[in-house]
């Protein structure tokens, strides 16, 4: 009974695979073409790549157009950077000069006292220091290079205004008695020798019986002027 | 035998209706397995007529034909040598010796049902 059973069931199992082999081979057989198809495909392959090809070597020219373009804007950029180096070094001298930082450097000290050696019947105005002779030593330090001048550690900047005002002298509303300590930042040998010049300034005040002391010093701080 | 027929007829319709691709390398050993298939079933078909038939043999050989063909043409391909070509050599000589066999048996039973007709006549 039971090797009917199996018999029955084996046997159109076997059948169903052969069906379905036979079946399915005639329709892969029908679709295939087979090797047309694939010679197809290659054509067709090769056609996109030789399209990509083209594609790729149209962008080629494009990244060096574009990197020719990369590399003028870095030139570009690179002048500007300069520029603004340039620009920012001068608005720091401008600021330096204006008196809105604070600068700090090697200079010279000039003092200038009321003379002491007065005989008794002279005018004591020859033996006071005045504004002009100030004056003179500002300018003449401004004209020699100094980057920045103060008188009695008052700064002076491009509108400054020094007056005589009776024993004293005022400098921006500000007054301040003799002597007078003008240091200046620049060049101390510089400036030096331009004071000591024969004819020089040095000589007229120390004419005018002024006491001149010139000092050179390595480090004079300036403070920026507030309000400035 | 109606069972075996409409089996066949199932699997056929299985086959047409499937729609899944395998890649076109792999339809060598599809058909060298369709032709290991042929040949056991004719072989089968041969046993029956002889009285030799076991079924155990017959279904082994079924499936193991066809494993062993399409494995054979397998590494035919990747050794480099063609030995589908021996696959299919062998179960076409086959082939055409069952179905000889068939026909002579059949021709034989035939003639031998006339005579006895004729006898009975």
């Amino acid at each position: 009974m039971r090797k009917i059973n199996g018999k029955r069931v084996v046997l159109p199992l076997v059948c169903v695979v052969l069906g379905f082999m036979i079946a399915y081979s005639y329709n892969l057989t029908k679709e295939g073409a087979g090797k047309d198809k694939s010679l197809d495909q290659e054509y067709e392959l090769r056609q996109q790549l030789i399209e990509q090809e083209k594609q790729n070597r149209e962008l080629q020219k494009e990244l060096l157009q574009k990197q020719e373009n990369v590399s003028q804007i870095e030139k570009d950029l690179a002048q500007e950077k300069q520029l603004f180096f340039n620009l920012a070094k001068d608005t720091e001298k401008y600021r330096m000069f204006l008196g809105k930082v604070k600068v700090k450097g090697p200079g010279l000290q000039v003092t200038l006292e009321d003379g002491t050696d007065m005989e008794s019947e002279a005018n004591v105005n020859n033996y006071l220091v005045h504004e002009q002779h100030v004056f003179k030593v500002v300018n003449e330090l401004y004209i020699s290079g100094a980057e920045a001048v103060a008188i009695n550690g008052q700064r002076l900047n491009h509108d400054s205004y020094i007056i005589c005002n009776g024993p004293v002298i005022a400098i921006d509303g500000h007054q301040h008695p003799a002597p007078f300590i003008i240091s200046a930042i620049g060049d101390p040998d510089v400036l030096g020798a331009s004071l000591d010049l024969p004819g020089g300034i040095k000589e007229q005040l120390v004419n005018e019986n002024i006491i001149f002391t010139v000092e050179k010093q390595k480090n004079i701080i300036f403070d920026p002027i507030i309000g400035g | 035998m109606w069972l075996s027929v409409f089996g066949l007829l199932i699997g056929i319709t299985l086959g047409f209706l499937v729609d899944f691709d395998i890649p076109h390398e792999y339809s060598n050993y599809l058909s060298i397995a369709v032709l290991a298939a042929f040949d056991t079933l004719f072989g089968g078909i041969r046993a029956h007529l002889q009285n030799l038939y076991d079924e155990v043999v017959f279904v082994t050989g079924f499936f193991f034909n066809i494993v062993l063909a399409a494995g054979l043409a397998f590494l035919g391909v990747h050794l480099g040598v063609d030995l589908y070509l021996a696959a299919i050599f062998v179960f076409g000589v086959r082939l055409f010796q069952n179905i000889a066999l068939i026909r002579r048996i059949l021709i034989e039973k035939w003639s031998v049902s006339r005579k006895k007709q004729k006898k009975n006549l």
